[in-house]
């Protein structure tokens, strides 16, 4: 039903590569990615440690593995809250019109009347080093997208021919949801789903970068650069290694959405 | 008299978009029509002439404009500098080829100033003039967007010719227009080109010609199969599709017998219906009866598609009442659509949509292959989507699902403005078929008078509104005595 | 012009709404004393005294139900009475008049010089789509979007400050302050904005009327100026419209990473802190700087295109 494009394609092999290496490290290398040890601070990568350690003696390979679980699990789970929501409400407004669609709307506006990573600022604010207030904020910030998008191209959807020929034949809604709106409803999904995630992920790391997010100990890629930060002349290779894994997992979400501009 | 462009051996090489080579000759005060069908390669030969070709064809042969080769020039620069100047190229759909941001006026002063280098303030006087002159006086300070069709056509014909080109080239110049506003923009043509200057004209339409005079040349996949004087060629027709083409044209349809009057179907009384605050129609009453074909026609925009659907039941009427005869269930009343590809799920093969709908109302398929059979559609099409045969064959296969259903009345929206003659002739000739012998009731909506008086018993005319309906305008074939 | 105002009016007083809601959830799940500090530090009143505690339960309305206790928080917001800070004792609304240039500052530079990066580039590439400075062009903008304002703040620190030493890393009050974070908050716009102008361009040098100019003899600078270049900015000033999101959320970021003392540094640390007051105060204002920024656009959009000023 949705045809990848080559750089669509790519970015999905680099994201299983990425959810492989999170995935796969904790299973062949045991051990604990908070376990200090602070006679192993800062051993350059290649040594006993694969990737390193950071400053508390801590694997860094532990680490990026589980920030990376972290990152792709708060993705994941916002981007398909949010899809479900948004993709429904979108679909009912544009195909119901009406006052459905005007109250719809105005849930929508009010949402994007405040910068999303200020919602989520304040939600975090109310509930420190909760992980809910990340997964509520970003997801809110997310379904306003996917119902934005899914809306349009169901009003467009709505008002063709093809739909009304639909219900003229005796076809129920659930048929021309299954015929008519989701096989264009998909790559938009797919496009938005994609950017969501990566908003997601970068949310996350910006939190964490101005220490509001996740809670130490818990490995988070912001959090992780800002405490390497110091160290950039001593270490600059594991500073590298969260800037590194935060790019190319932005970068492969980024890939999945396509080449567009949105 | 001059030859204003010769053509000779002119070819336009593609992948499957060919001319071969062709030539022609357009003169002075005599215009010239290039008539086909969509596909026969006609606007490429005009764009080969005009220098527009799409990147990716190339033109070979020779061309000359007043006498110069053009095909020959080495710099796209050179070929650049006819335009305006020597050759006026209208635009094919006039309202996209505006620029959407810049007033009417400045889009024509522009010419005056760029090309012909006049000082602004005698600039703005000749725009003004030129404005004047086709009673555009309130376009000018308007965006192309408050434009009606044919203002918008005027603007850009006022645009194009601005630059002082003695030939203009213009390339379907009456697409999406209806009868009246079609034969304005044909005498605009006319009228512009006087007795020194060229006019080559591309339409798929044999009224353009007809009206025009001049020459014809008849274009055939990528080949002219003839040419010569428009009353020659169209009077006495050499080549086989040439006659094919003009007996396609629904005027010179035969005339065709009534249907005898079948059980009532649907009766209307006192129908009224606005939309936008203007009143389409009021106090509509007439009866359609089994097996009876009436015909809507009207000005675009006129309300004309909307009679249709609340017959169907979809909209609402704001007055009066519909009857509809409670034997049959709503699913045999239903609709064939003006755009065959906007009316079907673009990802579906035909295959899909149809089992589909078979699956759906537990009929059988052992239906569909004598019905695609009656249709004249191959097997062959099923597997493909929508998009991926043509709209004649489409529209078929929309006659053919709801035929599936044994309509007893069928709203035919505009069911062949997007057809080639021929097919056209082919799809109308079905549908009345269809009416006659499984006795379903037929309001076909069309713009064309020639083909509903040819088609229709009975004739529904929506007018402006001013007048605005009159349900008893008797047909060409019965008189209105059985409009109620 | 009506509607737009009205609209953006709309948006600040759904701004205020927001942000009252938010933040009073968060006041209600602070400990009493925390609540107690906010109540009092609005009136200025010393919290050991029992009689005054009791005048400002009252007032404050804490021991109300909550819909009405939120009423009267919201009587406060629109009445601007934004309260103390917790933290400097100071009332918000001065501490806020502060950091407001700063930020203001940092956001129209970061404004303007992605404005000079992103639009030239997208454009030049846009009328060679294929070409070479489209593909490199294409390639640095998917690989800039993949980095976050902090990552290429880091970067940019890294690169210009430390090891070329061109640039101060942080600090505030000289010239050359404000170029790397500003400079990290416009790559990141321009990486977008060039991409719109790239596309922007070649729709509407492929489109009917700018063939049509070609067609009607203007020579190509001509039809550029005329038919191109107004058609072109409208969507990208338009588009100026949904990044500035980014741009507000930037601003928190960067601020965050270069010590820049403006209203997004100061709403983190309100956060870190949990002083109430304050984390009104900044989100409110840097909400309705996101409104003021989207009236900008909007009236930049009316002046750009006749069509809106017609309709």
């Amino acid at each position: 039903m949705i045809r990848l494009s080559r750089g669509q394609w790519a970015g999905v092999a680099l994201l299983l590569l990425l959810a492989l290496f999170a995935l796969g490290v904790p299973q062949v290398v045991p051990g604990d990615p908070t376990r200090q040890s602070l006679s192993n601070a800062l051993l350059p990568p290649g040594g006993p440690f694969l990737f390193g350690t950071d400053p508390f003696g801590r694997d860094m390979l532990l680490r990026l593995a589980a920030a990376v679980r972290l990152s792709l699990g708060i993705a994941l789970l916002t981007t398909a809250l949010a899809g479900v929501i948004g993709v429904a409400l979108g679909v009912l407004a544009g195909a119901c019109g009406g006052w459905v669609d005007r109250a719809l709307c105005g849930v929508a506006d009010t949402l994007l009347a405040l910068p999303g990573l200020l919602l989520v600022l304040l939600l975090v604010a109310i509930a420190p080093g909760r992980f809910w207030p990340l997964y509520l904020g970003v997801s809110l910030v997310l379904w306003v997208e996917y119902f934005r998008m899914t809306r349009a191209a169901a009003l467009r959807i709505a008002a063709s021919p093809a739909v009304e020929a639909s219900r003229l034949l005796g076809f129920g809604p659930f048929y021309r949801f299954r015929r008519h709106y989701w096989p264009e409803l998909a790559p938009i999904t797919l496009t938005v789903g994609a950017f969501g995630s990566a908003t997601s992920v970068m949310s996350v790391a910006a939190l964490g970068f101005v220490n509001v997010g996740v809670r130490p100990p818990t490995p988070e890629l912001g959090q992780m650069m800002i405490e390497l930060m110091p160290y950039y002349n001593e270490a600059p290779l594991i500073l590298a290694q969260p800037i590194l894994v935060v790019v190319l997992l932005v970068l492969a979400l980024n890939l999945i959405a396509g080449g567009k501009t949105q | 008299m001059t030859v204003l462009i010769e053509a000779d051996g002119l070819a336009v090489d593609g992948l499957d978009s060919i001319v071969r080579p062709t030539a022609l000759r357009v003169r002075a005060g005599v215009p010239f029509t290039i008539l086909g069908e969509t596909g026969s390669g006609k606007s490429l030969l005009a764009q080969a002439i005009a220098g527009t070709l799409p990147d990716g064809l190339a033109a070979r042969g020779r061309v000359r404009i007043n006498g110069r080769d053009v095909l020959g020039l080495s710099h796209a620069d050179k070929r650049r500098h006819l335009w305006g100047r020597a050759i006026a190229i209208l635009p094919q759909e006039p309202w996209l080829a505006l620029d959407p941001t810049a007033r009417a006026a400045s889009q024509v002063w522009e010419g005056f100033t760029r090309i012909l280098n006049l000082p602004r303030r005698a600039a703005g006087a000749a725009t003004e003039q030129a404005l004047r002159s086709l009673g555009l006086d309130d376009a000018a300070r308007k965006l192309p967007g408050q434009l009606s069709g044919g203002m918008a056509q005027r603007v850009a014909f006022v645009a194009a010719r601005a630059g002082g080109a003695p030939i203009v080239i213009a390339d379907e110049p009456t697409k999406g227009l209806d009868a009246t506003r079609r034969d304005d923009a044909v005498d605009l043509l006319k009228t512009g080109m006087g007795t020194t200057g060229g006019l080559l004209v591309i339409s798929h339409d044999i009224a353009v010609p007809k009206r025009l005079g001049g020459e014809v040349a008849i274009m055939l996949k990528g080949r002219i199969i003839e040419s010569g004087p428009v009353d020659q060629v169209l009077s006495n027709p050499r080549h086989d599709y040439t006659r094919r083409l003009l007996a396609a044209d629904p005027a010179a349809w035969p005339e065709q017998p009534t249907a005898p009057v079948g059980d009532r179907l649907i009766e209307v009384e006192g129908l009224a219906k606005s939309r936008g605050g203007r009143t389409l129609f009021r106090d509509l009453s007439f009866t359609l009866h089994r097996g009876e074909i009436i015909g809507v026609v009207g000005p675009s925009g006129c309300g004309k598609s909307s009679l249709g659907d609340l017959l169907l039941g979809v909209i609402a009427p704001d007055g009066g009442t519909i009857r509809r005869n409670s034997s049959w269930p709503a699913l045999r009343f239903q609709k064939v659509w003006q755009d065959p590809p906007a009316a079907f799920a673009p990802q579906l093969t035909l295959r899909t949509a149809l089992g589909d709908l078979v699956r759906r109302h537990g009929l059988a398929w052992d239906r569909v292959p004598p019905l695609m059979d009656r249709l004249g559609l191959s097997t062959a099409l099923l597997d493909r989507p929508p998009g991926g045969i043509s709209g004649g064959e489409l529209q078929r296969f929309s006659l053919l699902r709801t035929l599936l259903l044994d309509p007893v009345f069928l709203f035919a929206d505009e069911p062949t403005s997007r057809l080639d003659l021929i097919t056209q002739q082919e799809i109308v000739g079905l549908m009345r078929g269809v009416a006659r012998e499984t006795g379903c009731g037929l309001l076909l909506v069309s713009h064309d008078h020639a083909l509903i008086n040819r088609v229709a018993d009975r004739v529904i005319a929506i007018g402006p509104q001013s007048d605005l309906v009159s349900p008893q305008l008797p047909s060409s074939n019965i008189a209105s005595s059985a409009a109620s | 012009m009506i509607r737009p105002i009205l609209h953006r009016v709309a948006q600040a007083l759904l701004v205020a709404l927001m942000v009252g809601v938010l933040t009073f959830a968060l006041m209600r799940s602070l400990p009493g004393d925390m609540a107690w500090r906010v109540a009092a530090g609005r009136y200025g009143y010393d919290i050991t005294d029992a009689a005054v505690m009791e005048q400002v339960r009252q007032s404050l309305a804490l021991d109300q139900p909550a819909a009405l206790a939120l009423l009267s928080w919201f009587g406060d917001l629109l009445r601007l009475d934004l309260g103390v800070s917790l933290i400097s004792e100071l009332p918000v609304v001065d501490e806020i008049a502060h950091q407001l240039g700063a930020s203001v500052t940092l956001a129209l530079t970061a404004l303007l010089l992605s404005v000079l990066l992103g639009p030239p580039l997208g454009v030049l590439a846009g009328l060679r789509p294929g070409g070479g400075l489209d593909r490199a062009l294409f390639a640095l903008s998917i690989t800039l979007r993949a980095l976050p304002q902090f990552v290429i703040g880091l970067l940019l620190i890294y690169g210009l400050a430390i090891v070329f030493g061109l640039l101060p890393a942080s600090g505030h009050g000289e010239a050359g302050h404000v170029v790397l974070p500003a400079l990290t908050l416009a790559i990141g716009l321009a990486a977008v904005s060039c991409r719109v102008a790239r596309d922007a361009t070649v729709a509407v040098t492929t489109s009917g009327y700018y063939r049509f100019g070609e067609t009607k003899g203007l020579r190509p600078l001509d039809n550029f100026l005329r038919h191109g270049l107004r058609n072109i900015a409208v969507p990208i000033v338009t588009y100026l419209g949904v990044q500035l999101v980014y741009l507000i959320e930037g601003v928190v970021v960067v601020e965050t990473l270069f010590a820049w003392p403006g209203i997004g540094h100061a709403l983190v640390h309100a956060i870190l802190a949990r002083d109430v007051p304050m984390i009104q105060g900044t989100a409110l204002v840097m909400g309705l700087m996101f409104v003021l920024l989207n009236a900008g656009v909007d009236v930049m959009c009316g002046a750009l295109d006749p069509r809106r000023r017609t309709s």
